[in-house]
């Protein structure tokens, strides 16, 4: 079978523009594998963001096509958008957690817009939080959490689903350096149950530290792209 | 079932933590909602009372023949006999002018008062004729009306029919005051629902953005919305109905003798529980179509 249908995410040709002439990605072709380990990195404005946006329908390209699991994410109605999110985790910089909501309420939410019944949300939530070592946090909000917490349970509310890929958006740019390791491992660990993870980061710490396939961009452009032997994650 | 049960009580919690995340807002809608009911409530609550008197006229369907003044008291039941024999008529009574007094005392209640002052009885004897149920309608009454003029002794006829139009038309009055005053109120209030639920959509714009992005439908996040439209309008008009209640209880005393000149020997009625519930609908009902406004104006992620 060609790469091309059995790869998960697959950019043709995808460019994007947000005003005239000015280019956030330009003619990028790119194919994850399943269970693949991918770590995009460039400076800021490298058009990491929105190659991550694009993969998830927050944005439309405007040029090119973007296969995600097998649908048209550059031509899906609005209606269609949230049946391609529930196969989708992502993990943002800044966690996105609702402040007035409990750890656990937090992680229930991507089992509730699907209508999982609650017995089983319960359940599920219970043991995603356990596995990142916050079961003992569950009726706490998140503000009263430190930063690695926080960013575990964005994780847990991403991998809760099980998701066939997993999107991180810089996770641990907020963190300290033995933090964003710790976090690192978790999101890598996806990769090994065989979700396509695609993480975007300027921290060369990681970087080195992690192999799997490095994408570089610069102002909207591929400008490398090699892969290296697995390095920490998994140790 | 237990799924719908859980479903419904996540929303209705959502919906609650989303009006008490903004109540100023919340408050102003509710209060605008109530103030709306209440207008449009107290002017269907005097229709109400007016259709009321007219269906207890209806009931009894009587002409009233006044007797010349010249005519003995000893004629009246040869008259009344007569009377019996027009086609349409069920029944005559002979109303003397002491009964007449009599009646009009007990019809105008405190108003009584006025009559203290009369040297002597201004009121003539009547027959009081009740038409049979097929005559009982504005045709029947005219044929009924037009034999009886007919008839020896006969001063005058009051059928009623002049003053039922008159009524009909007051009646119209209220009820095209109450209904144009709901629509522009009605229209007010959908716009401050509607802007209440658009402020609220935006202080938790992170969350409804967030709720998008883990994949939820857009019937999932406007959900909670509509509801809390709809438990505006259910508090408004809960709201409304208390103080409509509370304004019939204080206000209708002190108004009882205008209240007896225009509806007769009735007394003021209150909503039927029925009643009651429209009123509740129409105010849920302008909550959830503001939401609607609000939900169909604003996009998210």
């Amino acid at each position: 079978m060609h790469d091309a249908v059995r790869a998960t995410v697959g950019l043709f040709h995808v460019s994007k523009s947000y005003a005239a002439g000015h280019f956030a990605l330009r003619d990028v072709c790119l194919e994850f594998q399943r269970g693949e380990f991918a770590l995009l990195s460039g400076p800021s404005g490298a058009g990491k963001t929105t190659l991550l946006k694009l993969i998830f329908a927050a944005e439309r390209a405007s040029e090119g096509q973007i296969l995600v699991l097998g649908r048209n994410a550059s031509r899906l109605g609005a209606a269609a958008i949230p049946s391609l999110r529930r196969r989708i985790g992502v993990v943002f910089q800044d966690f996105k957690l609702m402040p007035r909501r409990t750890v656990e309420e937090n992680v229930a939410l991507a089992l509730e817009v699907v209508g999982t019944p609650r017995r089983e949300v319960r359940a599920r939530v219970f043991a995603i939080l356990k596995q990142l070592g916050l079961q003992d946090r569950r009726f706490h909000h998140p503000l009263s959490l430190s930063g690695g917490e926080q960013q575990r349970v964005a994780i847990a509310r991403a991998l809760v689903n099980e998701p066939e890929i997993l999107l991180a958006d810089e996770p641990t740019g907020n963190l300290d350096e033995e933090l964003s390791l710790e976090i690192m491992d978790l999101i890598a660990a996806a990769a090994k149950r065989g979700t396509t993870v695609i993480v975007a980061t300027h921290d060369s710490a990681i970087l080195e530290r992690y192999g799997g396939r490095h994408v570089r961009l610069e102002h909207g452009r591929v400008v490398s792209e090699h892969s290296t032997p697995a390095g920490r994650e998994g140790e | 079932m237990r799924q719908l049960w859980a479903r419904l009580i996540s929303l209705t919690r959502s919906a609650l933590r989303g009006l008490s995340s903004s109540p100023v807002a919340s408050g102003v809608a509710v209060v605008t909602i109530a103030i709306s009911l209440v207008l449009v409530g107290a002017f269907a609550l005097l229709a109400s009372n007016m259709r009321s008197l007219l269906d207890d006229f209806g009931d009894a369907l009587v002409v009233a023949a006044y007797l010349g003044e010249n005519v003995p008291a000893s004629e009246y039941p040869a008259l009344a006999d007569l009377a019996r024999s027009v086609e349409g008529v069920e029944s005559v009574q002979v109303i003397s002018p002491e009964q007449a007094l009599e009646r009009f005392r007990v019809g105008v209640g405190r108003g009584a008062a006025l009559l203290e002052g009369l040297s002597e009885n201004p009121l003539p004897a009547s027959l009081e004729i009740t038409l049979l149920p097929e005559h009982q309608s504005a045709a029947g009454l005219g044929v009924v009306v037009e034999s009886l003029e007919g008839l020896p002794g006969i001063d005058d006829l009051g059928s009623g029919q002049q003053w039922v139009e008159g009524y009909l038309r007051a009646l119209a009055l209220v009820r095209g005051l109450g209904i144009g005053l709901g629509a522009i109120l009605g229209f007010a209030a959908l716009l401050i629902v509607s802007n209440t639920i658009r402020l609220a959509m935006l202080s938790r714009r992170d969350e409804l953005e967030l709720l998008a992005l883990v994949g939820a439908s857009r019937s999932f996040v406007g959900a909670p919305l509509l509801l809390e439209g709809a438990l505006c309008g259910a508090a408004g008009s809960a709201l409304a109905l208390a103080l409509l209640f509370l304004l019939f209880q204080l206000v209708v005393p002190g108004f009882e003798f205008g209240l007896e000149l225009l509806l007769g020997g009735l007394s003021p009625h209150f909503f039927a529980p029925s009643e009651c519930l429209a009123l509740m609908a129409a105010g849920v009902a302008v909550g959830v179509v503001g939401s609607l406004f609000a939900l169909a104006s604003e996009r998210f992620a």
